[in-house]
């Protein structure tokens, strides 16, 4: 299979690009548990590399990213491990499951109709599961900021069905039964969209009942374990283009760092504010997708300019998602540093001084 | 608490020497790439490469990252599960200082 591959010249500009957006995909990984891989397959074949070789690139690059994120996490007590691996293995079920559906859809209606059927299930779940997230996070902005346990997750702790399990970290008990179903949905998600921590992390919050700086934290675990099984079929395959991994996670290593010591200084709603508008951005980017489907499969009649130019404009919003996120991020670290500062100043004058010498 | 204890030292000498390794393992892999991707691309047991060799950056240009932001005062705020650890350590420590000792005068 690799014989057919063709990997691409690198040039300076494309070494930048790529440092750039890993950075930034690492940043907002770092701080909501995923994100940021979604921009790099589509930039990565924007650069002429194949659409298998982008894949395979990425996910190497996100394992390695996940796992050094997921460490400096778990050292400020923020990862639950067992709750991470309890969602790994039932995600990796749901990957495959994912991947059947998939195959079922490109059988019946070809490549256009799953390239539908995709960008549909990006629309659909994105709004819906984005749209709620915001709204939750805006509640809670209103009301001072306290996080509260979701009144599903409550009433399904309630349920005693063994083995009921204690999740120490996110200091939560609950039934295995309900745990297996979010994580299968997680992985059915990331064989869809590439993405399934958008599903997972509301999951864990919602349906599970963890809060979301433990549930962003734990999608770290999910992701590595994912990505290494994923990375490791990729290179079985020979599809791993070393050069295009090892440069964005030059990027993606201070990214994901940084966006770690982020959540230690914003309050816990503001990984909601930053899911939710960079979920709810991504589902207008999908969104001006479909039409290019519809398309090709002859049920709607558009121009190729408009088509070009929306597919265009798609790519634009998905970098905007992201730009989005980073920038929300670094300005609320960046508030939250200046006001431990001054608070510190106020207590310490002698403390302040010695500082700025 | 003294200010030296308060003002943490900054992790200079860490960060020179991964950032030195980091530019080392770049410098190697992409003077060699010709060589690497054949190896790389293979597939089959050869996934082990591409696989092993991001463990292996990640181990030294993500503690480099890490010293970096170190380096430049981006530290995390110290989380309610740290200072419960920093107060077990000192309370531990307090307790070794105030055990009776012997003493021997010959």
């Amino acid at each position: 299979m690799h014989e057919v591959v063709n990997f691409i010249d690198l040039n300076m500009i494309m070494i930048v690009y790529l440092f750039i957006v890993g950075f930034v995909g690492g940043l907002v990984s770092g701080f909501i548990g995923s994100g940021g891989a979604f921009v790099l397959t589509p930039g990565m074949m924007s650069l002429g590399v194949p659409g298998a070789v982008a894949v395979a690139s990425n996910m190497c690059h996100k394992f390695p990213k996940a796992l050094v994120g997921a460490i400096k996490r778990y050292k400020y007590g923020q990862v639950d491990i067992k709750l991470g691996l309890i969602m790994a293995v039932s995600a990796t079920v749901g990957v495959q499951i994912g991947i059947k559906i998939q195959n079922m859809i490109l059988e019946r209606w070809g490549q256009s109709g799953s390239n539908l059927y995709i960008s549909l299930s990006f629309v659909f779940i994105l709004v819906t599961v984005g749209g709620y997230v915001f709204r939750d996070a805006r509640k809670i902005a209103r009301s001072g900021g306290i996080e509260t346990v979701a009144s599903l997750a409550r009433r399904l702790q309630k349920i005693q069905l063994p083995p009921m399990i204690y999740f120490k970290t996110a200091d939560v008990k609950i039934s295995l039964w309900i745990t297996i179903p979010v994580g299968l949905a997680t992985g059915m998600l990331a064989a869809t969209i590439a993405v399934g921590g958008f599903i997972g992390v509301p999951g864990m919050i919602y349906v599970i009942g963890a809060s979301s700086l433990i549930s962003s934290a734990t999608e770290l675990v999910i992701a590595f374990v994912m990505g290494l099984g994923g990375s490791i079929n990729w290179a079985f395959h020979g599809l791993v283009d070393i050069r295009l991994t090892l440069i964005i996670l030059a990027g993606s290593l201070f990214g994901v760092q940084l966006g770690a010591i982020g959540t230690t200084y914003v309050k816990d709603h503001v990984i909601k504010i930053v899911m939710g508008i960079i979920m709810l951005t991504v589902a207008v980017s999908r969104a001006l997708a479909v039409p290019q489907y519809l398309n090709e499969l002859n049920i709607i009649s558009m121009d190729p300019a408009a088509i070009s130019i929306m597919t265009k404009l798609s790519f634009a919003i998905m970098c905007l998602a992201l730009l989005t996120g980073a920038a929300i991020i670094l300005v609320s670290m960046w508030k939250a540093r200046k006001a431990e500062r001054s608070g510190q100043a106020l207590q310490n004058p002698s403390l302040a001084e010695a500082a700025t010498h | 608490m003294t200010e030296s204890n308060l003002i943490k030292k900054k992790p200079k000498g860490k960060m020179l020497l991964f950032g030195v390794f980091s530019v080392g393992l770049y410098l190697a892999l992409f003077l060699n790439s010709e060589t690497v991707m054949r190896f790389f691309t293979k597939g089959g047991m050869y996934a082990v490469l591409p696989i092993g060799t991001v463990f292996l950056f990640s181990y030294v240009h993500g503690a480099f990252a890490g010293n970096f932001w170190s380096v430049l005062g981006i530290d995390a705020k110290k989380t309610q599960l740290q200072e419960k650890m920093e107060q077990k350590k000192s309370t531990v420590r307090r307790s070794e200082q105030s055990r009776p000792r012997i003493r021997v005068q010959a």
